[in-house]
C-alpha cells in the first residue's frame, strides 16, 4: 500500500465521521425555538456532501482494493465516532460504551478478514 | 436528550427500522447486481448496468427510507450510543447472506459476529437505566 492509498483510505474515513457529526448536529438543532431552519440546512448540507466525498473516494478505492481489505477501516469508525461525538459533541462516553464499541469493532475486523 | 414521542415514533424503534432497511437494500442490491452483472462491457465496474435491475432500484427506496429514519434517530439518541448500535447491521448482513443468498460464512467470520452481537449487548445495557433517568 502506498503512502497515496493510505492518505485516501484515511480521508474516507474521516469524511464519513465527519459527516455522521455535522448530521448530528444539525438535526440537535431541529429543536424549536432553538435556532433558524437555515442552519439546520446549512448542517445536513455539509454532513451530505462529507458522506457523498466519503462515498466516491470509498468507491474509487474499492476499484483497487478488496473489499475484505478496506472493510476493516470501517470498523474503526465505530471507535472513532464514540471519541467524536464525546469531544464535539459533548455526549458522554460511558466506560461500559467504550468496551462495547471496541468489541464491536474487534466483530467487524474480524468479519471482513474472514 | 428531549421528551421522545412513543410508538411509532419512537426513536429505538426508528433504529431498528433503519438497521432493517440497510440490510434489505444490501440483500436486494447483491440479488440485482448479480443478475445484471456483466463482465464483458468496458464499463462494467461501474456497476451502473445494474440499474436495469428493478431488485437494485427497490433497494435505493430502502437506502432512502433508512437515511431519513437515521436522521429522525439522530435528533433524539446521542451519536455515540446510536452509531455504534447500528452496527449490528455487520453482523446481520453476513447472516442475511447465509440465509437468504445460500453463501458460506467461515469459522473466523461466526467470531466476529458472536464479538459485535456481545459488544451490542454491552453497549445496549446501560439503556434501560438511561431511559428511566429521563
Amino acid at each position: 500500500m502506498t503512502w497515496v492509498s493510505f492518505s485516501l483510505i484515511l480521508i474516507a474515513l474521516v469524511t464519513f465521521v465527519t459527516g455522521q457529526l455535522l448530521l448530528k448536529k444539525g438535526m440537535e438543532l431541529t429543536a424549536p425555538t432553538k435556532r433558524l431552519p437555515h442552519e439546520v440546512t446549512l448542517f445536513l448540507a455539509s454532513g451530505i456532501l462529507s458522506m457523498t466525498i466519503s462515498f466516491f473516494l470509498t468507491l474509487g478505492l474499492l476499484q483497487k482494493f478488496d473489499l475484505s481489505y478496506l472493510y476493516p477501516f470501517q470498523g474503526l469508525s465505530v471507535i472513532l465516532i464514540a471519541i467524536t461525538a464525546a469531544v464535539t459533541l459533548h455526549e458522554k462516553v460511558t466506560l461500559q460504551l467504550a468496551v462495547g464499541a471496541l468489541l464491536i469493532s474487534a466483530g467487524i475486523i474480524l468479519i471482513s478478514l474472514s | 436528550m428531549r421528551d421522545r414521542p412513543s410508538g411509532f415514533t419512537n426513536p429505538w424503534l426508528q433504529l431498528a427500522l433503519s438497521v432493517v432497511c440497510v440490510l434489505v437494500s444490501e440483500l436486494l442490491l447483491k440479488r440485482g447486481a448479480s443478475q445484471t452483472a456483466d463482465l464483458t462491457k468496458s464499463w462494467s465496474w461501474t456497476g451502473i448496468s445494474g440499474l436495469a435491475s428493478p431488485l437494485v432500484w427497490l433497494a435505493i427506496i430502502f437506502v432512502i427510507i433508512s437515511f431519513v429514519s437515521w436522521l429522525y434517530v439522530l435528533k433524539y439518541i446521542p451519536l455515540s450510543v446510536a452509531f455504534p448500535l447500528s452496527r449490528v447491521v455487520d453482523a446481520l448482513v453476513p447472516l442475511g447472506s447465509w440465509i437468504f443468498l445460500g453463501e458460506k460464512i467461515s469459522y473466523l467470520r461466526w467470531c466476529g459476529i458472536a464479538l459485535v452481537v456481545v459488544g451490542l449487548a454491552v453497549v445496549a445495557r446501560p439503556i434501560g437505566r438511561l431511559e428511566e433517568r429521563l
